[in-house]
């Protein structure tokens, strides 16, 4: 007994100085981190952008940043570039420590839920004057949460009907479809089963791709997704659009199969319009670099076009959403006021070629619409080809895709109900009515 | 490395009472201290970086946390979260999806590479030996560069298995395009990526069977398939076992080729529980869930890992 | 261990061969058996080996022959274009040097503190000491997601988020590789270690003279699993890191999978997937023989 109680009390003596030491050593290196000096203004700030484009836009940025840095010597830009599907939870889980980005460039359904965890700060008055006098106003408010301006827009993003225009002449159609019927008539006509032909391609296994070329057949039928806080999917417009999907699907005009899509959003739902075996498909503006790139020559076949309007529509509406980019509000002071002026810079006329921004430069690239009104004129020429013109000109009749707490959520929700009606799993009822009560919930849980 | 024939008596303290290192009481002492020493940096490791995490992960499961604001100020909601998530219908499915996988893993894999092993270690062959490297060499691939290459294989259009089942006249089936094929091709992927190691521990297992039993056997009149189910299959029972325990933890944690190649879909049909985890903690914002639904992971494994150890230790009394 | 006494554990690659020497399948006429088992066998290469291939003969494709379908089956015109542009892509070369700095440091930290936990379990006798053996080996069966987020949120608090230290901090020791030198460290007699202090050795003194020797295949089979387990590790440093300096291969490799879109750079993602997977390889066959047969006996053991 005693021999044992010794043994035991002599064991946890010998713990006591190695926990003790490392109790004080963590402590230590907290202390230390939190103590860390408050950098002064007129000192070296250095701060990190994140973003989520390739090398090539990303090198432009960083031209970018060292001519800024040659004008205001005391800040240094670094670049971290993630892949898209990782974009979102490096945010999350590096942004809070203040230490990680200081600008990230966001799609604006985050905005909501960064606000409300202090990650995306307000902007300095210049700012906000800045992005009042320079941006279209339904952008304005878009960047707007809790009556302050959060950032600096940048590109913007629609939806149009991509076709295949020797598809169309070899099938003898002569113009895309402007409504429903004919657009089941057409995709009937398009589909060739023995050449592995589709008439009208959707997309699987990417949220955005399955939800907003879906809605954007609900807003061309006069319907919308929500309002205010409430789902609207087994109104009339959306069962519409959903059973849109169902007769596609029943008539072969579209294999779902066909449909995939990878985590950075391309794969065979590209690919099966690039080698022609899909004659249309609903798709946004910046997938033309991609386009181009794959089809060569061929890219003259691709024609774009309005969303067909639904039967109770009066005109096409796409689907619209912005990104923007923000200010880490959990970093220090003086890394928040470098990060505005870089981005003053860098949204200026001042920093890109003929009177456009650096941004807009880089977004045209990629095919990308700027937003800045100054860069949508510096870049007019770029903006009238015949696959962007159609982009620009819809945008005016846009329905920008509700930005609310719990969005990404509800997306997920609203992609698998479509996904089970492409691959036939469900009907369209059941489908919408299981979405319509989930995503209630959820809505409801996020916003109170 | 000398043979393993462990001493009758394992107290060596208790061997030498006198001499040497002094008293009995001093010798434990002595050893205490040194207990702890060599111990505690394994201890500490583990105890900060395991232990501590699934603490936090079991505490933050009752608040609500979105991860942008600070830990200290989450606010407490009880078994709220526990509620929602099983309530939520893809959650649910993703127990399910994991469910399937993880039976389709063990179902195939340990069959497989019990008759592999066999196939191994019996017959006479030169190639046994190469065989053997090439198919435990996928083990240590990355999962990144094995997810890319399969996902270059299931390709539809220009991938080489869409053609092979064309070659045959076949239709090639839709691979990760479909929501009826992903998993099946999921399960596939880890089947190519873990048939060496089980294989090695089956062969291992099969090392312990001494030869005299099948000689008796054989001389007995009993053929190749009477001795497998009289002798070998009963004797890796062990083996058996620790395999299935082994290959279960490991597709329980799938999660790299559901990231990289299908992300849940199509329709969740791939929505594998880990993936859950990480979409509800990153995507959604919804830490408290996502905890809650690893504690109930960490429940149904645990108690899964109980039972099957508990088989092991009574075969082997 | 077996139930079977006399049996001793032995080598089972050496095994085997003298095992076929008893004489039970010759009932069967010799040549049809032998046919179906080189098939068999000649199966079970082919298994892994064919990705391995489409995975060599993918990446000297060019881009054009890539997008043929069918696909060929031997490229046309090799070329290592693709490789040229995986490693100006991302910065391919430096994360070679990152994944052998954090895979090489987990690895020897995970040597070590095993060594010394195995032996303690093994060897030392005190209260409560399997009831905590089994309680550290049970972490084994942790799906790693489940502790992601704390983890990360300690490791962020710590100010090592970002870090090449808050990337290996969490690796210095392991459930497994005290399981595993438990069992490896118990097969080693009393007597040798009771001999040694008899002469007057300390304990430290004992493990590293007396157990280390002894453990070269312990040694060898943990260092090589270790080193390919944190080599391929992807979601630790996916969530700490940020900085691409910093990133090992396989983020690399992500980031390149990543940033080129569509099929047409398929071949260039496959070159940097082969080039990943290259080092793992080359450890794995140079120490496969006593690899291999260390896994084994961590099986039979456990």
């Amino acid at each position: 007994m005693n021999l044992i109680s010794r043994n035991r009390r002599g064991w946890r003596q010998c713990i006591k100085p190695f926990i003790a030491v490392a109790v004080v050593a963590s402590g230590v290196a907290t202390t230390a981190v939190i103590a860390a000096p408050q950098v002064g203004a007129s000192s070296p700030v250095t701060i990190t952008y994140l973003t989520h484009w390739g090398p090539t836009q990303v090198n432009m940025l960083k031209a970018d940043a060292a001519a800024f840095h040659k004008i205001n010597p005391n800040i240094t830009v670094n670049f971290q570039a993630v892949p898209f599907g990782n974009l979102l939870s490096t945010i999350d889980t590096q942004g809070p420590s203040g230490n990680g980005w200081t600008i990230a460039g966001i799609y604006d359904l985050w905005l909501p839920a960064l606000v409300d965890g202090g990650l995306a700060v307000n902007a300095p008055s210049a700012v906000a004057s800045d992005v009042k006098a320079h941006w279209p106003t339904n952008l304005v408010t878009d960047v707007t949460k809790q009556g302050a301006v959060r950032g600096y827009p940048n590109e913007v993003d629609l939806y149009a009907l991509n076709y295949n225009k020797a598809l169309f002449k070899a099938a003898g159609i002569s113009k895309p479809p402007a409504n429903w019927t004919e657009l089941v008539t057409d995709a009937k006509m398009l589909t060739v089963p023995s050449k592995g032909q589709q008439g009208f391609g959707v997309i699987t296994d990417w949220a955005a791709g399955v939800v907003h070329p879906w809605l954007s057949l609900v807003d061309s039928d006069g319907g919308s997704l929500l309002t205010g806080l409430k789902p609207n999917l087994t109104s009339r417009a959306a069962m519409a659009a959903a059973n849109l999907y169902a007769e596609l699907v029943k008539a072969g005009s579209t294999v779902a199969t066909m449909s995939t899509a990878n985590a950075e959003t391309t794969g065979p739902y590209l690919d099966n319009f690039t080698s022609g075996k899909t004659a249309m498909i609903i798709m946004a503006n910046w997938w033309e670099a991609d386009l181009q790139t794959a089809m060569g020559s061929k890219f003259s076949d691709v024609g774009a076009a309005p969303i067909p309007i639904g039967p109770n529509g009066t005109k096409s509406s796409s689907v619209s959403y912005s990104w923007l980019t923000i200010v880490n509000g959990k970093a220090n002071s003086a890394k928040q006021a470098a990060a505005w002026k870089f981005l003053q810079y860098l949204n200026g006329p001042t920093s890109g070629k003929s009177g456009s921004s650096g941004m807009g430069d880089a977004l045209i690239s990629m095919g990308i619409l700027p937003s800045r009104l100054s860069d949508v004129t510096a870049h007019k020429a770029q903006l009238n080809s015949p696959f962007l013109k159609v982009y620009v000109s819809e945008l005016k009749n846009a329905t920008p895709f509700p930005t609310v707490l719990g969005g990404e959520q509800m997306t997920d929700t609203l992609q698998t109900a479509i996904e089970s009606i492409d691959f036939g799993t469900a009907s369209p009822a059941a489908a919408m009515k299981s979405a319509q009560s989930q995503i209630t919930s959820i809505l409801k849980s996020a916003n109170s | 490395m000398t043979a393993g024939i462990q001493s009758a008596v394992s107290f060596p303290s208790r061997r030498r009472g006198v001499g040497g290192r002094g008293t009995r009481r001093s010798r434990r002492l002595h050893e205490g201290r040194w207990a702890a020493l060599l111990l505690s940096p394994a201890l500490a490791i583990v105890i900060c970086f395991v232990f501590a995490p699934i603490a936090l992960t079991i505490w933050i499961s009752f608040h609500n946390w979105s991860m942008l604001t600070p830990i200290t100020q989450m606010p407490w909601v009880g078994l709220s979260n526990y509620r929602t998530i099983f309530d939520d219908p893809v959650f649910r499915s993703s127990l399910l999806d994991t469910l399937v996988y993880v039976g389709l893993v063990v179902a195939v894999t340990v069959p497989l590479a019990t008759l592999i092993g066999m196939l191994l270690y019996f017959p006479r062959n030169r190639l046994k030996g190469f065989a053997r490297t090439v198919l435990f060499a996928t083990y240590v691939i990355p999962t990144v560069a094995v997810a890319i290459v399969w996902g270059a294989l299931y390709e539809p259009s220009y991938g080489p298995l869409a053609e092979m089942f064309k070659a045959v006249g076949l239709s090639a089936p839709a691979f990760l395009s479909s929501p009826s094929t992903a998993l099946v091709s999921l399960v596939a992927f880890n089947i190519w990526q873990m048939l060496g190691y089980y294989t090695v521990l089956m062969v291992a297992g099969l090392t312990l069977i001494p030869g005299e039993l099948y000689e008796v056997a054989s001389i007995d009149g009993a053929g190749i398939v009477r001795q497998t189910f009289a002798i070998t299959l009963p004797l890796l029972r062990r083996t058996t076992t620790f395999v299935i325990l082994i290959a279960l933890i490991n597709a329980v944690q799938v999660f790299d080729p559901v990231y990289l190649l299908t992300q849940g879909g199509p329709i969740n049909s791939t929505d594998v529980i880990s993936y859950e985890i990480q979409r509800t903690a990153f995507e959604y914002g919804l830490a408290g869930q996502a905890s809650a639904m690893s504690v109930s992971l960490l429940v149904v494994l645990a108690a899964v890992a109980a039972i099957l150890i508990g088989l092991m230790r009574a075969r082997s009394r | 261990m077996s139930a079977l006494g006399t049996t001793s554990m032995t080598d089972p690659v050496a095994e085997d061969r003298s095992r076929t020497k008893v004489p039970r399948r010759r009932r069967r006429p010799i040549r049809l058996s032998k046919v179906l088992i080189s098939s068999a066998i000649g199966l079970v290469i082919l298994f892994p080996l064919f990705p391995l291939y489409w995975l060599v003969i993918s990446s000297l494709k060019s881009t054009h022959e890539l997008l043929q379908a069918p696909p060929s089956w031997f490229p046309a015109h090799p070329t290592i274009s693709a490789f040229k542009e995986a490693f100006d892509a991302v910065p391919f070369a430096h994360s070679f040097f990152n994944s052998f700095l954090y895979a090489g440091t987990a690895t020897i930290s995970v040597l070590v503190t095993s060594m010394m936990a195995g032996y303690v379990f093994s060897k030392y006798h005190f209260r409560g000491r399997n009831v905590l053996f089994w309680v550290i080996v049970a972490t084994m069966f942790m799906p790693p997601i489940v502790t992601l987020v704390p983890l990360y949120w300690m490791i962020s608090r710590l100010g090592l988020s970002d870090s090449y230290l808050g990337v290996v901090l969490p690796w210095l020791a392991n459930a497994f590789g005290v399981f595993l030198m438990r069992q490896f460290i118990g097969d080693l007699p009393d007597e040798l270690l009771d001999a040694a202090r008899i002469d007057g050795a300390s304990e430290l003194r004992i493990l590293w003279r007396v157990v280390v020797p002894l453990m070269r295949p312990a040694i060898v089979t943990l260092g090589v699993f270790s080193f390919v387990y944190y080599w391929n590790n992807f979601l630790w440093p996916l969530t700490v890191l940020e900085t691409s300096s910093k990133y090992p291969v396989v983020l690399a490799l992500y980031q390149l999978l990543s940033f080129n879109m569509s099929a047409q750079y398929e071949n260039v993602v496959l070159a940097g997937a082969l080039v990943a997977s290259v080092p793992t390889i080359i450890v794995f066959l140079l120490s496969q023989r006593v690899f291999v047969q260390g896994i084994a006996r961590v099986g039979v053991k456990g």
